[in-house]
This record gives C-alpha cells, structure tokens and sequence, in this order.
C-alpha cells in the first residue's frame, strides 16, 4: 500500500532529476559510459559539460537547475562561467547531492571541496595508493598501485540488499576522514597493509597515511539531508574497470568481473535518494479514549502518540518498517523511553501515562541510523499538576487532622457545660 | 550541687501547694488547656513522620488546638478573681466573649480544612 502523497521526492524536485556532470577530458563521457546510462536508464537527465566551460552555470535568477552534481573532473583548477568552489559548497548547502571523483593528479580547487566536506586528501601532490598484499595482478604496471579493495561498510540501505562478491578495483589517492566526524562513512577502506607514497620515490620516512586509516570511497551525509560522495579514484568508475576480471595477489579465486558496476550503481542510487530517505508524517498524540489533540495533559494521564514513517523508493513512497524507533517524553531529561511499536504498514504508535512530574514536556524522536537519512521530530505540550477539586474529597493522610479539628470542638461543648454548671 | 537540687525541690513543693489553693473552676480551664497543647503536640509529631502533604489540613487542625488553648487562656484571665486588670468584668460576659470567638475559630477551622 503505498502513501496517498505526490510522487516525487520533494516539492522541488522534478519527477527526472537533472544531473550535471562535470568533466576535463571529453573522453570521460565515452570511457565512462556504463556508469552513465545506468543513471539514465533510472530516469535522471544528465548534462555532459566541460568542467572549463565559459557558460556553466548552476543557478538561474536564484534557482538551481540541477538536483545533483557529478564532478569527474579532478584537474581542474578553476571552474568556467559562474560556478566556483563557494558556488559547490553552496549548491550542497541546499540540499543536493554531489559525487566527487579524484585522480592522481587533483587540484587544489578539488581538494578543498573534499576538504569543506570532511574528506582531506593526501598532500603530496604524487602519492597514490600502494599496498603490496591486496593488489590486482595486472600486466600494465607493477607499482602495486592497482588495489583490490573489499573492506565495504556493512550497510544495506547505502550499499544494497545483495553483498558485493568480486572485490572493486582501484586506482587513485587516499584521504582520510576524522574520527570525531559523525557525518562521514567510510564506505570502502583500504586493508592494514596499504600505505599513501609516490611510486617512483623510495621512502625514508613512514608514510603520514596508512593502513585502515585510508579511506578509499566515503560518503557524507549532511545534516540537510544532502548526500556526498567522495571516491579517490576516478577509474573506479571506468567502463575498463567495470568490465575487467580481477584476481587478487595471493588469492586463488578469480572473477570473471570486478564489484565495481555493482558497487558504483548501489552506491549512486543511495546518494540520489533512491534508498535510505526517511519522511516522517502525521506526528501526533491525543488522551486515551480520545481524538483531538489536546492542549495540555494532566499529570498521570494516559496517552497515545503515533506517527508513520515512509521511505522513498526512487518512485515512490513505501512504508517503512523498524523495529528500534523510540519516542522520548523529554524534559531536561527523558521521563519515559518507549520503544514504538509498528503495524508493519508504517504506522508507529505506543501509549504511556504521564509521569508525575509538571512541567513543559517535548515528545522528542530521534532516529539516526546508518545510512538513513535522521529524524529528528519534537513536539512540545504542557503537563499540569491536579486542580484543587482533581484530588479525592477525604484525603486519607489528614484523617489525624480531621479528628483533631472535631475533637476540639466537641471538646470546646464538654468544656462549656462543665464549667457553666460547675458548684 | 546538693543545695540546688534541693532549692528545686523546695520550689516544686511550693509550687504545688500554691496550684493546690486556686479555685477549681480555674482547674478545669487548666485542664482544658492542657489537653488543646497535647493535641496539638501529637499532630506536630504525625507531621513530622508523615510528611506535610495536606499542608492546609495540618494548618487546620493545629491551629485549632492552638487556638483553642488561647482562647481558654484569655478566659482564665478574665474569670480569675486575684486579677486586677479584669474585676469589673462579669464572668458571664467574659464565657459570652469565649464562646463568639469559638464558634468564629471553628467556622475557619472547617472551612480551610478541606
């Protein structure tokens, strides 16, 4: 059962979005092709243009006319027409998702777009990758330099239902991300014996980028929700890499091809939204036994909140089903933690009774999960303490009180006539 | 030592004997009194334990006790035939007085009680 909603992703963004691919060698168009039309085949419209280009522009009278952007152009050093390293920046502080492919020979500009966005590549201008156990034999060079990768992230939502067998192949420069950046993931690392050197040197000191720390292929995914995805090597995407066996140094298996048409596809399709994009709708909680929401709960009230929670498709918007949802009654500190509970249609729905405490309270959810877009929804309501006639008539704990007040006054009477009728 | 213990006995004695001379109608205002103090007494100590919830109950009931004592208290002065402040006052006026200001005490009593 699908949602009664549009069918589109958001309201500014058409149902074939426009991607701009920009490149520094005509040849990247033809030499990339399978990687091309397998975006085309999915519906995007893509616009091939050099990355020197006197006429780029990405913005028109202050809309953007692209939803994505494909930079396969590592060398280029400053940007045709109006587009800058700012204007990219930007064009990702809006929202839109950017794939940035680099290359052994990447400029400064490139590199401080991986920067600004939490990937710092390497800075010697000639290192590549090398690592002496984990390579692809190949005829071409011996440098080492073409790696076997096939430390993937473990994540269905970026990287697919169907586990990628055949290692990916590649052949570019490493970058590394911070550790105390939560937004990056490291979608494809290097193992522990491959290093960041310039091939034709050889090396006097350890090299400043090794082992696991080398990340290969990572992607962002910024608080807005746009998506980045930064590859350190450009032949990744390649027809040639694509389609060529691999067999790895040390390993007996060989295949008949590589995971890289597997892995570019999946990995796209989760950076254009296709997989992994949350909507949460229709937040809401009302008293037990009621319909509207109110405007103020009472303290120990019961109460029921719901919401449904949709997932998009790539067409459509499905019903997303989890397990680990939670809804905080937060105040300074979360009261109650409740685990919802679903119908498996998407409907997300628990019921607690309101703790014993007054005060502002929010229903706050937050839901941030590998590979999913994160959701962070607050609702805020007052809680009320009892009104004076809320409480029972006769409290038991003034009994003693009570008794008191009726014994004085009976007392008082008894006095009275003792002492009025006394010789 | 032994003086001051015997100088406290030698003023309970005395005391009691001067206490034993008053009249009896006064003896039974003492009475009275004493009895409001303990009430009040024993719901300072139920607080103490319980805990103040019904705080307007607890207000309630001791201020009934303790008013109850001041009254009687003020009676005692009026009736009492060695003072001089009060020797035109008849006893009947100062009874009529004690018991305005019981009924008064007792309609705010109930009524803050809850």
């Amino acid at each position: 059962m699908t949602a009664p909603f549009s069918l589109c992703l958001s309201p500014d963004r058409s149902l074939h979005p426009r991607l701009l691919v920009l490149v520094d060698d005509v040849a990247v168009k033809s030499s990339h092709s399978l990687f091309f039309n397998s975006l085309a085949d999915r519906g995007y419209k893509l616009d091939f243009k050099l990355a020197s280009d006197p006429s780029l522009a990405l913005k028109s009278y202050g809309e953007y006319l692209f939803d994505g952007l494909i930079l396969f152009a590592p060398s280029t050093e400053q940007f045709g027409g109006s587009v800058d390293a700012a204007g990219i920046l930007e064009f990702v502080d809006s929202g839109r998702d950017l794939i940035l492919a680099a290359d052994s020979e990447m400029s400064d500009t490139m590199r401080i777009i991986g920067s600004e966005c939490g990937a710092d590549f390497d800075e010697d201008f000639n290192a590549v990758v090398i690592d002496h156990l984990n390579f692809a034999i190949s005829e071409d060079s011996n440098e080492h330099s073409l790696i076997a990768a096939d430390s993937f992230v473990k994540s269905n939502a970026i990287l697919g239902e169907k586990d990628i067998e055949a290692p990916v192949l590649f052949e570019g420069i490493a970058h590394s991300v911070a550790p105390a950046n939560d937004l990056v993931i490291k979608v494809l690392s290097a193992s522990s014996s491959a290093y960041s050197a310039n091939p034709d040197v050889s090396l006097g000191d350890p090299p400043a980028l090794s082992g696991s720390k080398i990340s290969l292929v990572s992607v962002v995914q910024a608080r807005n929700n746009a998506r980045i995805l930064i590859s350190g090597s450009l032949s990744l995407f390649s027809n040639k890499f694509f389609m060529s066996p691999v067999t790895k140094f040390g390993s007996s298996k060989s295949y008949d091809s590589s995971g890289n048409q597997q892995f570019a596809e999946e990995i796209s399709k989760w950076i254009f939204h296709e997989r992994g994009h949350l909507k949460a709708v229709h937040v809401g909680h009302h008293k037990a036994g009621e319909l509207q929401e109110p405007q103020m709960y009472r303290i120990t009230d019961h109460l029921e909140y719901s919401l449904e929670i949709y997932e998009w498709t790539g067409k459509d918007w499905q019903p997303y089903v989890a397990d680990d949802v939670q809804v905080q009654f937060y105040m300074m500190s979360p009261y109650i933690l409740k685990t919802l509970e679903h119908n498996g249609q998407g409907l997300y729905h628990t019921s607690f009774q309101v703790p014993d405490v007054y005060g502002v309270f929010q229903f706050k959810l937050e839901y941030n999960r590998l590979g999913y877009t994160s959701l962070s929804l607050s609702k805020q309501i007052p809680v009320r303490p009892f009104r004076h006639d809320e409480y029972e008539r006769f409290i038991r704990a003034a009994y003693p009180y009570y008794s008191s007040c009726f014994s004085m006054m009976f007392g008082f009477f008894i006095f009275g006539v003792v002492f009025l009728y006394h010789k | 030592m032994a003086s001051t213990a015997g100088e406290v006995r030698a003023l309970l004695s005395s005391l009691r004997s001067a206490y034993a001379a008053t009249p009896t109608k006064l003896k039974i205002i003492d009475l009275y009194v004493a009895y409001a103090i303990c009430t009040a007494l024993i719901q300072v100590i139920y607080m103490a334990i319980v805990g103040s919830f019904p705080f307007n109950a607890f207000l309630s009931g001791f201020l009934s006790s303790v008013g109850t004592a001041v009254l009687a208290v003020c009676l005692r002065m009026q009736v009492n035939p060695k003072n001089k402040e009060f020797k035109e006052l008849p006893l009947e006026r100062a009874f009529a007085d004690f018991v305005l200001a019981n009924l008064v005490l007792h309609l705010v009593i109930m009524n803050f009680l809850g």
